[in-house]
């Protein structure tokens, strides 16, 4: 028995030199723990932080919890997020349905439709929305007040319920895709079985596919929720101009407070704090609910084939409503940014304004402005992406090839920016910046900040994406490389780097796009020198230059069109194979 | 070549520790085509993935062409890139990305068993010649089938490393009739080039037709290790003789030196025992032999009552009842039948004797009918 016990000194050899990609894989992880210390250090201190001159003490919690102001913005985010959740599962439910399980034709274009949906930023929507809708510029209240000679404007974009309306349209894509695949995964012998036994099709659909498809749906909605409560972008382009605030926006503004009023970090760290508690136990509840879904699934074996809802004429209904769909969240948005891009001030389309279309507004738009933006917006968009991959693929080669005790944690790690809102992290990231390493790194108001923050928020979607086609790749593919003597880093570069490249290349487009388009993050970050494009149409429209906001939304979305093209190109490849 | 002295290996799982090899010591010579064989979970891949250097071990030592490549004291740890080995896979593992060709070249070229690249070439064709897929040498390795991948797989081992060959089941992926082609066939290629095959697998028939010598485990413990026609005729276990055909067991007890009762008469054993000690007798179908003549022997002779048979062509399988028990018998015809009653003798030779106190042993008693029914054929 004594050469038993002395085993985990022979394993020992090998602890002292572990995998080179556990390493790299857990240096995001320091970073990520790194952010929640820093904002509860901050949430701690009153005073002058960072100096002598603070006290600790509990203090900005007691100040958060008892102001009635805080208590309203809760109030409009708690509204806002169920709207949000509302408005999108209208949408995304039915389209789900009609794709998954009726004979509607065009799947591939749906698909197509809804992708396309993803990448077009909840800003562009709002933009778009604003000119529609909004109680003194929208053309649409100025339409319906001289048709029926109202005294205002009856439809209000900026109330909390407008602004869920859309964020909805803009998370219906999203409410699509996991819905869809909850009726992907369901039997369908179970709706057979009720029809068989005399049940009508609405009876069918209420008693039977809901309540199957609930724990999927119920775990939509939180995700969702989640989101939504900490969601910046489309509360700060609609309601921080109207004065509606939400808990991000609240956020926003303590930080950079307006008129030169000095910035309340210990609330704002206070507030960052309460939130991410909110967020996790959401997500711990997310995984909860994900789990017990599964007790529904039934074994389906080799011969399984969904027998699909004949639909008929009504399929033209469905596309209908598809198109609609796509009117009002994307084609009608970009349209009105694309007006407004070329008029000289807002006023309702007509065609005494056709007339006055111009490019004044390129002409006024601070060109040396726009390429600083273009040059930080570019940087980011190379290096992100390439820093998240290579990160994401250690991480998962760790969970899941590895055997090291860390994996569960890299595990759970790797998830953790999914509960982490960005804006949180953004307000971790600024005090960081400014009250931690600001005496010796220059970091704080420079893009690498801003690029350290995509990098952990992009993690989650990559490490997730990669695992699962890592777990695809048979473990003897990569054991048959290091038998034939290829090293672990020229196996990963000769043998799983080829197989993964599917993955890769999406992962790396989607990763592109996203950084492309952030706003939430450079907003809280951006200084004079770091300030990206996003964050140049944020701070137009927030300064009330509308039409130049537009003007440059407009040159962003032209610029980016072929990588749109190419990601909705190499999409549409790889479902086909799989049909 | 490969000498492996109390090697264990443990693995964490949920609910503690579980032991896949204990304390194991195996030895095999240069040129041996050495089989591992054993049930499933018995720990016989773990062995053969510990050797390759995929698994760590827990403790003990491994030692490759005398040189140690693993070792608990001192600690020592040569990687698999390092050990100088081929490999075959269960699941073949050839890379889906690249041809057939550059599957074989990959390893050559920037392995660590690199040779100088004009070499390469020559090296890659000589081993797909092997196998004869030199004229597939361009062909993506998704477009090939089953048995051309195990041939790639094959090739690539043997390109790497012809001196020691490590294969995890290469065979159970094929169908039964491409099975036994191959298998003679490997064992052809490992003699003539004069491999040191270590070979894992789960089948005792495929175990028996190519090994030099078989290790039988179980729960991660060697039960025997021998030549196939020692494992097969003198089994030092219940469980091994089991292990590699069906057998018709008995308990008994010893009444003289080389004489037991048993629950249908008295047999003759050739192996002597203490008269007294409780045992376990075992003889295989095929040892059942059909007595024409009963007056010119005497002895083992069985008065037995027909029961069903099965003709599968080259043989008939059939069962016997003697004095309530059930035997099965295997032979080229059926016993001639007198109103349903057979005369059968077993040689004192074919009977395996075993002392009854081992309790794994017994397992294989229980229960008495079903038992000899189901292991039929």
């Amino acid at each position: 028995m004594q050469e038993v016990l002395r085993l985990p000194r022979a394993l020992s050899t090998r602890v002292k030199m572990p995998s080179p990609f556990l390493l790299v894989a857990l240096l995001p992880m320091g970073l990520i723990l790194i952010l929640v210390a820093v904002l509860f250090w901050v949430s701690l201190q009153r005073g002058v932080i960072g100096t002598a001159a603070v006290t600790y003490t509990w203090e900005n919690y007691a100040v958060i919890f008892g102001d009635p102001f805080v208590y309203r913005v809760s109030v409009n985010t708690a509204i806002f997020a169920l709207s949000t959740v509302f408005f999108a599962l209208l949408i995304g439910l039915p389209i789900a349905w009609m794709t998954e399980r009726t004979t509607i034709p065009g799947k591939v274009a749906i698909y197509s439709i809804m992708t396309l949906g993803l990448l077009i930023p909840g800003i562009y929507t709002a933009m778009g929305w604003t000119f529609i809708a909004h109680p003194r510029i929208g053309f649409l209240n100025q339409w319906l007040v001289d048709l029926f000679g109202l005294e205002s404007a009856p439809i209000n974009i900026a109330t909390p319920v407008g602004m869920g309306f859309v964020q909805g349209l803009s998370l219906s894509a999203l409410a699509f895709i996991l819905t869809a695949q909850v009726f992907r995964a369901m039997n369908p012998s179970l709706e057979e079985a009720a029809t068989v036994h005399g049940m009508g099709f609405l009876g069918t659909l209420w008693r039977i596919t809901l309540p199957l498809a609930l724990p999927g749906i119920l775990a939509a909605i939180i995700y969702m929720v989640t989101i939504g409560i900490a969601t910046f972008d489309i509360p700060a382009i609609i309601g921080l101009g109207n004065r509606i605030y939400m808990l991000s926006t609240f956020v926003y503004l303590k930080a950079h407070p307006p008129d030169s009023g000095l910035p309340e970090y210990g609330i704002t760290a206070s507030m960052g704090t309460f939130m991410i508690s909110v967020a996790v136990l959401l997500t711990c509840w997310y995984g909860r609910v994900l789990r017990q879904g599964h007790r529904f699934e039934v074994v389906t074996g080799k011969g399984y084939r969904p027998t699909l809802i004949e639909l008929g004429g009504w399929g033209i209904v469905g596309w209908g409503f598809i198109l609609f769909y796509a009117l009002i969240s994307k084609v009608l948005p970009l349209l009105l940014l694309a007006y407004a891009a070329f008029t000289p001030y807002l006023a309702p389309p007509s065609w005494k304004m056709m007339g006055q279309l111009s490019l004044v507004n390129y002409y006024n738009i601070d060109w040396e402005l726009i390429m600083r933006g273009l040059k930080n917006t570019v940087l980011l968009v190379v290096v992100v992406p390439v820093v998240v991959m290579v990160f994401s693929f250690c991480i998962s080669w760790v969970v899941v090839r590895s055997r090291s005790q860390w994996r569960y944690i890299l595990d759970f790690g790797a998830f953790l920016p999914h509960a982490l809102p960005e804006v949180i992290m953004a307000v971790g990231a600024l005090l960081l910046g400014l009250f931690v390493v600001g005496n010796f790194l220059p970091l704080y108001g420079s893009v690498w900040l801003i690029a350290m923050v995509y990098v952990i928020a992009r993690l989650a979607f990559a490490t997730r994406a990669i695992n699962s086609s890592l777990l695809q790749i048979h473990r003897e593919l990569e054991e048959a490389a290091y038998a034939a003597g290829l090293s672990t880093v020229r196996t990963s570069w000769r043998i799983l780097f080829p197989l993964l490249r599917p993955t890769l290349l999406s992962v790396w487009i989607w990763t592109t796009l996203l950084v492309y388009r952030e706003l939430t993050v450079a907003v809280f970050l951006a200084s004079h020198q770091s300030i990206t494009l996003p964050a140049i149409i944020w701070s137009y429209w927030f300064g009330g230059g509308r039409n130049e906001a537009a003007a440059v939304t407009l040159l962003m979305t032209v610029a980016v069109t072929p990588l749109i093209l190419v990601f909705w190109w190499f999409g549409r490849r790889s479902v086909l194979p799989s049909q | 070549m490969i000498s492996v002295r109390n090697l264990s290996k443990d693995f964490l799982v949920s609910g503690g520790k579980v032991a896949a090899l204990r304390n194991l010591d195996v030895e095999v010579s240069e040129g041996e085509f050495f089989v591992i064989v054993g049930a499933s979970g018995s720990g016989k891949t773990t062995l053969l993935r510990c050797v390759a250097g995929l698994e760590v071990p827990s403790g003990g030592e491994i030692r490759i062409a005398d040189q140690v490549v693993s070792s608990d004291n001192p600690p020592t740890w040569i990687p698999s890139q390092q050990r100088r080995f081929g490999m075959v896979f269960q699941s073949y593992a050839v890379w889906p990305h690249l041809t057939v060709y550059d599957n074989v070249a990959l390893p050559l070229r920037e392995g660590a068993q690199r040779v100088p690249r004009n070499q390469v070439e020559a090296r890659v064709r000589e081993a797909l010649c092997l196998v004869q897929m030199e004229k597939l040498a361009e062909r993506s390795a998704t477009l090939l089938s089953g048995g051309q991948q195990q041939r790639v797989a094959l090739a690539r081992a043997i390109a790497v490393s012809s001196k020691l060959l490590l294969m995890d089941e290469p065979l159970s992926n094929l169908d039964a009739r491409l099975r036994e082609e191959v298998r003679g066939k490997i064992r052809e290629l490992a003699k003539h080039l004069g491999s040191t095959v270590l070979y894992v697998t789960h089948d005792q028939v495929e175990a028996m037709a190519m090994s030099d010598k078989i290790a039988l485990m179980q729960l991660g413990e060697l039960l025997q290790v021998g030549a196939p026609m020692e494992l097969y005729h003198h089994p030092n276990r219940a469980e091994v003789a089991e292990f590699f055909g069906s057998v018709n067991w008995l308990r008994g007890r010893m009444i003289q030196a080389c004489l037991a009762e048993t629950p249908i008469g008295r047999l003759e054993v050739q192996k002597p025992a203490a008269p007294g000690e409780e045992i376990l007798l075992g003889f295989r179908p095929e040892c059942i032999s059909i007595v024409e003549d009963r007056s010119a022997t005497k002895t083992n002779v069985l008065q037995a009552t027909l029961g069903s048979s099965t003709f599968l062509g080259d043989q008939f399988v059939y069962s016997v009842v003697v004095q309530d028990r059930l035997l099965v018998g295997k032979n080229r015809t059926l016993p001639r039948c007198n109103k349903g009653e057979v005369c059968l003798r077993v040689d004192p030779a074919d009977v395996m004797v075993f002392p009854a106190d081992n309790k794994r042993g017994m397992a294989v008693l229980e229960p008495e009918h079903s038992r000899a029914l189901g292991t039929a054929g």
